[in-house]
């Protein structure tokens, strides 16, 4: 059976740009909702490696391990990295937040990201083959702003989890985050079209905003065996955004 | 329009408002609540505002026609 590198989120953003670079090391399977967007994806990645779609609505938690359990045993794959891109940030003040927002949040940055992890971790369905997590976090994780109330939480959250996963995995699984500061993706073309946030900001950055490419870096050194000694921690790749405190 | 009178209301955490009334006087009016704005606009009517559109709207009724105008 041939081993895999699962990337959620795979059809935009820092998703889209992780898988694309790791198909250079690597057979992915690419994972989205929308599969007309997965296939445009799969066309950019590299020939040299494998590559499957996985099409799956993370907001749907109920039925996710076993679609999961199904889509492995279907192609015959082993996942040995585990990459969780899929995101969602909807930014409100507390008062505007509903229950659904809420919960679709959490489902998809945080419950799928256990139940995933839950599968591929299991001998039963994976083998015992998997090797390493990165979930996708952000910088946001251990800090504070408004109207980011239920997307810091949901990823304080993701952080809290890898820590946990990051003892409870070891020796075998080496699991760690990656806290990126704002880059450019579709996410948060919103941000970014706002002149005056967008130059706010930018003041606020040493290194200047940063593109998915700066992520899936980051991503590909520690999926690999130079990091074979790192596990349980926040890589903050984000242009020094967090630990400028010029007043 | 009765609907949107009762959301913005709600919005800008007062019982009623007004078409007339500037979207500035209120003391909730901020850069969150043109967020929720934007986030209630594409929810329930289907359009995309940004931020300057909203603060050029200057009244209720002036970010109703707003809406209206983005919906045709």
């Amino acid at each position: 059976m041939e081993k895999y590198v699962l990337v959620t989120g795979a059809s935009s953003g820092i998703g889209k740009s992780v898988a694309i670079s790791l198909s250079e090391n690597y057979p992915v399977i690419l994972h989205g909702r929308n599969l007309d967007r997965l296939n445009e994806v799969k066309n950019i990645c590299s020939l040299h490696n494998k590559c499957l779609v996985w099409q799956e609505d993370l907001v749907q938690v109920e039925k996710l391990e076993e679609h999961l359990q199904h889509f492995l045993l279907e192609n015959e794959v082993i996942i040995e990295g585990y990459v969780h891109c899929a995101g969602l940030m909807k930014m409100l003040p507390l008062r505007s937040q509903s229950l659904i927002n809420i919960q679709e949040t959490f489902n998809t940055n945080v419950v799928s990201a256990m139940l995933i992890t839950k599968v591929l971790s299991s001998k039963k369905w994976n083998k015992g083959g998997l090797r390493s997590i990165v979930y996708i976090s952000s910088n946001i994780s251990n800090r504070g702003a408004k109207a980011f109330n239920v997307y810091a939480s949901s990823k304080g959250a993701l952080d809290a989890f890898m820590r946990s996963m990051a003892v409870e995995l070891a020796p075998n699984v080496r699991v760690n985050s990656i806290l990126p500061g704002a880059v450019f993706t579709d996410m948060t073309m919103d941000i970014f079209a706002n002149k005056e946030v967008e130059e706010r900001m930018k003041a606020t950055y040493p290194l200047g905003f940063g593109h998915p490419q700066d992520i899936a870096d980051g991503v590909n050194f520690l999926l690999s065996e130079k990091a074979r000694w790192i596990t349980g921690q926040q890589l903050v790749i984000d242009g020094g955004r967090t630990v400028d405190i010029t007043g | 329009m009765e609907n949107f009178l009762e959301q913005i209301a709600e919005l800008l955490e007062v019982d009623v408002v007004n078409e007339a009334d500037e979207l500035k006087s209120f003391e909730a009016w901020d850069s969150l609540t043109i967020l929720s704005i934007i986030a209630m606009a594409n929810e329930n009517y289907g359009v995309v505002l940004n931020a300057a559109e909203i603060n050029g709207a200057n009244t209720i009724a002036g970010l109703w026609s707003l809406i209206e105008s983005k919906k045709a």
